[in-house]
């Protein structure tokens, strides 16, 4: 009996010890998919949000990213850019906010693959958007690269992936951001 | 010590907190025989809800008629694991996981080449029969050539301009099951 009690306790201890290490240095992993909901979060806003607000949002979203981004969207409004700076970036999300009023962003599905140094990592991920108002939501899956830059994780890259090819990917259906798809959209 | 109106004593007799009926309804008259039934039910549909028949709401209004928006589904896992998609499969198709899908109707199949003229599907310059497309349409789109293992994929209501309705090729790979009802 008291053998299997100092069994138990040290299972409980080490389970306890081994949560402990994944709280105080958790992996890369953890820390990216962590800041990607803080992103989401950060990108979503609410309809009867005030310019204060949002600009506050715009310029935490661009936070998030690194300098200079590299573009591979499929985004008419962008054009043929293929990088962004913070400010830009700034721009975008706050011309977005205000455009659609309130917004609610989720990535149901992340998949992270850190590099094996642990500076760098692919995120392949599904970006869903609902636009205040609007039955349907945007669909879209996404790629980002993120690197380590002075100890944060910070998205340099921002591809649009094609689903199903043959078409453009993103247009601007409600107000500016949207996509063709309308949770197994048909 | 408490006697009841028999006189005899109520000393270690608990009080039974539910009616003996209401007890066998809810667990039977064995609780280890519910107990494993409860288990081995658990098991199973968690077995066949994640592994072979995931549950699905659809959402949207590009397979209307035919799959109504909101409407509850499954999708079978194992559809394709002895043939390959066949033309006029209901399929999902994957995006970053299995929490967000498209679903689409397959018309096209590896090293075809599809177009569409004035609403009707052309496969390989031949117009293709389509009886579950019931609401006609005005669509012209250039052929696309698949390749060996795409699949090309479209919605059931084309009313709505081709530019505003997701359509194309998918790779075999991003095709995870066919719809099963």
């Amino acid at each position: 009996m008291k053998i299997a009690f100092r069994i138990l306790l040290f299972a409980a201890l080490a389970a306890l010890g081994i949560w402990l290490w994944t709280v105080l240095f958790p992996s890369p992993e953890k820390v990216i998919r962590q800041r990607l909901m803080e992103l989401a979060r950060t990108a979503s806003s609410s309809p009867d949000e005030g310019n204060l607000a949002r600009l506050a949002a715009a310029r935490s979203l661009a936070g998030f990213f690194g300098t200079n981004v590299e573009l591979n969207v499929d985004l008419p409004q962008l054009g043929q850019r293929r990088s962004m700076d913070r400010e830009e970036i700034t721009q975008l999300a706050l011309l977005a906010s205000s455009r659609a009023g309130g917004l609610q962003v989720k990535f149901p599905d992340i998949n992270i693959t850190v590099a094996p140094g642990k500076r760098s990592a692919m995120v392949d991920l599904t970006v869903t958007a609902t636009v205040a108002g609007e039955p349907d939501s945007i669909v879209q899956e996404m790629k980002f690269t993120l690197h380590k830059i002075d100890g944060q994780w910070l998205i340099t890259r921002v591809e649009t992936v094609r689903t199903i090819s043959g078409h453009p990917q993103i247009y601007f259906r409600h107000f500016e951001l949207c996509t063709a798809a309308g949770s197994f959209h048909s | 010590m408490p006697q009841n109106q028999a006189g005899q004593s109520n000393a270690g007799w608990k009080q039974p907190r539910f009616p003996r009926w209401l007890r066998i309804v809810v667990i039977g008259r064995n609780p280890k025989a519910t107990l494993v039934r409860i288990v081995v039910l658990v098991v199973t549909s968690f077995v066949v809800f994640r592994f072979i028949l995931l549950p699905i709401r659809v959402e949207g209004i590009s397979m209307l008629p035919n799959y109504t928006d909101r409407s509850w589904n499954l999708v079978n896992r194992l559809a394709y694991l002895r043939h390959e998609p066949q033309r006029g499969d209901v399929v999902s198709i994957r995006l970053a996981g299995p929490h967000v899908m498209y679903m689409k109707r397959i018309i096209g199949l590896p090293g075809e080449t599809v177009a569409f003229a004035n609403g009707r599907v052309l496969i390989n310059g031949e117009v293709l029969d389509e009886p579950y497309e019931k609401l006609r349409c005005d669509w012209n789109c250039p052929p696309v050539k698949l390749g060996f293992d795409e699949y090309f994929v479209v919605g059931d209501n084309r009313t709505m301009p081709p530019e505003l309705h997701k359509h194309g090729g998918t790779p075999r790979s991003r095709i995870i099951g066919k719809l099963l009802l």
